[in-house]
């Protein structure tokens, strides 16, 4: 059998394949277990990159220290840290305009292509695994890019716990209500 | 207990027809009616009725190509029967969004008498690709109650008939615990325990995680198979032989353990709770390892499962799992009788640290934090 590279396996794994491409892949993956596991493998990295992306401190702007990194290369530390954010008006050129255009342009044809008829959904869902997730505002299934999450308020003393079998429960005391209630989601 | 086919079913349209936004005002005819709908299913012979459902706030907005809805749902329910209802499952499920998982919602912990009515709030959110809209996405149907002489009705699809009695009788052993206090100290042993327990929630760590189901094909950097230690509680039916899992930084998976059966009953149910400690001491509950096992008298049984647990490092706190405790939180015998961990085994300071309290502790606690310690006495003397 032979495999595609891990090159177009990343690309699936994001989502990010032409249509007629993803079409071939997920055929094959539906045949090879090693080729998906490998899209596993990089829908965990993508989802652990975002789950550190999404763990900054609010305080932290990446702005700033993108202007700091970049100036502590070419001047120096100290005077890295006198840069802070942009205070110097910016210079107006008229390219900027047609840039703006071809963006404008981009931005319409992305739309139009987005509202093609989608692929087959249920041959994606085969292959995708279900993943329960804990967040500050809920536990919910994920699967295929839908989600389904019961929530309660972020500021609840919750109480969560974990059945390896596949579930997830979360327990908090209502405020309005006074009642214990418990979420509970399950894998199948 | 058994139940009619014929279901009543109340099926309320929630005015979900708040103005779509971006993407999703190009596609009606694509995406159907710019609406949403529940259904909420409960038997003809519940003892549960619906008296009312109100969506209040309920909305949808537009995400990029995906439609996300936010349900607000507050159902009123009317014990319809003779018998003071103790807990409620409501089974939730959108098959259109989530075909390979389910959801419920409880209310443990109740005291509800006949003719009284009581509310229920399921709050949701789902997201779903445009092209997916259907016309009713959630089902909220009964699944199971719970009443005071711990019987149960309900089609029991969940295992509500077990969960529900497992939180009754911890809601008895800890209101006996508390009323001991009370008849014993008085008032202040009382007060003393409620701010004890409120000071342990209020340190028990609380970890985010994430939950993968099914076995990984590559190891992990660094992982390596770890033993389990275990926690025994004397009167415990269920004896933990020995164990295992593999651990990598702030990942678990594939939890294995030995078990025998030392009671004088059958067994088809148990569970293990799951602690770890990290590389800084503390010590947090991981989850629990359930079972359904066949398990005879005498009879010895090995658990495997294939998940993993991720637990998500906090800001400058990377999280290095370094060794795991297991005991025994829950059998349920071969005639649907439930046995717990005793007041005193939880005493262990490991168990008092990393375990959160039941549902009915947490209820009483946050009662006093509110309302007061009179309040509490008062409940106490309730039942």
């Amino acid at each position: 059998m032979r495999h595609p590279s891990e090159f177009d396996l990343a690309l699936l794994a994001g989502g990010e394949l032409p249509p007629w491409t993803r079409w071939r892949l997920t055929s094959h993956l539906r045949r090879c277990p090693s080729c998906q596991a490998a899209v596993e493998g990089f829908r965990q990295a993508r989802e652990w990159t975002r789950t550190r992306a999404s763990q900054m401190p609010a305080e932290v702007s990446w702005n700033r220290l993108a202007i700091e990194m970049k100036a502590n290369i070419r001047l120096g530390l100290e005077a890295g840290e006198c840069v802070g954010p942009a205070t110097v008006e910016p210079v107006r050129h008229p390219w900027r305009v047609a840039a703006a255009l071809a963006s404008i342009t981009v931005v319409a044809f992305s739309g139009w292509l987005l509202q093609l008829p989608a692929p087959n959904l249920g041959q994606a869902r085969e292959q995708a695994g279900i993943v329960l997730e804990a967040t500050a505002s809920g536990i919910g299934l994920k699967e295929n890019g839908r989600e389904l999450t019961l929530l309660h308020q972020p500021a609840d003393q919750v109480t969560l716990s974990v059945g390896v079998e596949g579930s997830l429960r979360a327990r908090y005391v209502d405020r309005e209500t006074g009642q214990v209630t418990i979420h509970h989601v399950f894998a199948q | 207990m058994s139940l009619r086919n014929n279901i009543a079913t109340l099926v309320v349209a929630s005015a979900l027809a708040a103005p779509w936004g971006g993407s999703a005002q190009q596609t009606p005819s694509r995406a159907g009616e710019p609406r949403s709908s529940v259904k909420v299913a409960f038997p003809a012979d519940s003892p549960l009725t619906v008296v009312s459902a109100d969506w209040g706030e309920s909305r949808t907005s537009a995400r990029g190509g995906a439609l996300v809805l936010d349900l607000q749902t507050s159902l009123l329910l009317r014990n319809a029967g003779q018998r003071h209802v103790r807990g409620v499952i409501l089974l939730v499920q959108a098959q259109e969004v989530t075909p390979g998982g389910k959801a419920s919602v409880a209310a443990p912990s109740l005291d509800v008498k006949p003719g009284e009515t009581f509310p229920i709030k399921v709050d949701l959110r789902l997201l779903l690709p445009l092209q997916a809209v259907g016309a009713a996405p959630v089902e909220v149907a009964l699944d199971g109650v719970l009443f005071d002489d711990l019987t149960f009705y309900g089609p029991n699809r969940l295992d509500s008939r077990r969960l529900m009695t497992a939180w009754e009788l911890e809601a008895r052993r800890d209101r006996q615990h508390m009323k001991g206090l009370l008849a014993a100290g008085g008032a202040p042993a009382l007060q003393r325990a409620l701010l004890d327990s409120l000071a342990r929630q209020a340190q028990r760590p609380v970890m985010g995680v994430q939950l993968a189901r099914g076995g990984r094909a590559t190891n992990l950097p660094g992982e390596r198979e770890v033993q389990f230690s275990f926690l025994r509680f004397p009167d415990a039916p269920v004896e933990p032989l020995a164990g295992s899992a593999r651990l990598a930084l702030n990942e678990a998976r594939a939890p294995q353990l030995d078990v025998r059966n030392r009671s004088g009953r059958a067994i088809r149910y148990l569970e293990i709770g799951w602690l770890l400690k990290d590389r800084f001491g503390r010590e947090f509950l991981a989850g629990s390892v359930p079972a359904k096992v066949e398990l005879a008298p005498g009879a010895s049984s090995r658990i495997l499962q294939e998940s993993s647990l991720r637990f998500p490092d906090r800001p400058g706190q990377p999280l290095v799992i370094e060794s795991m405790t297991g005991f025994v939180s829950h059998v349920e015998f071969a005639d649907g009788a439930v046995w717990i961990p005793p007041r005193a085994a939880l005493a262990d300071p490991r168990l008092l640290g990393a375990l959160a309290p039941s549902p009915e502790e947490q209820r009483l606690t946050e009662l006093y934090r509110r309302k007061g310690l009179q309040t509490v006495v008062d409940e106490l003397k309730k039942f």
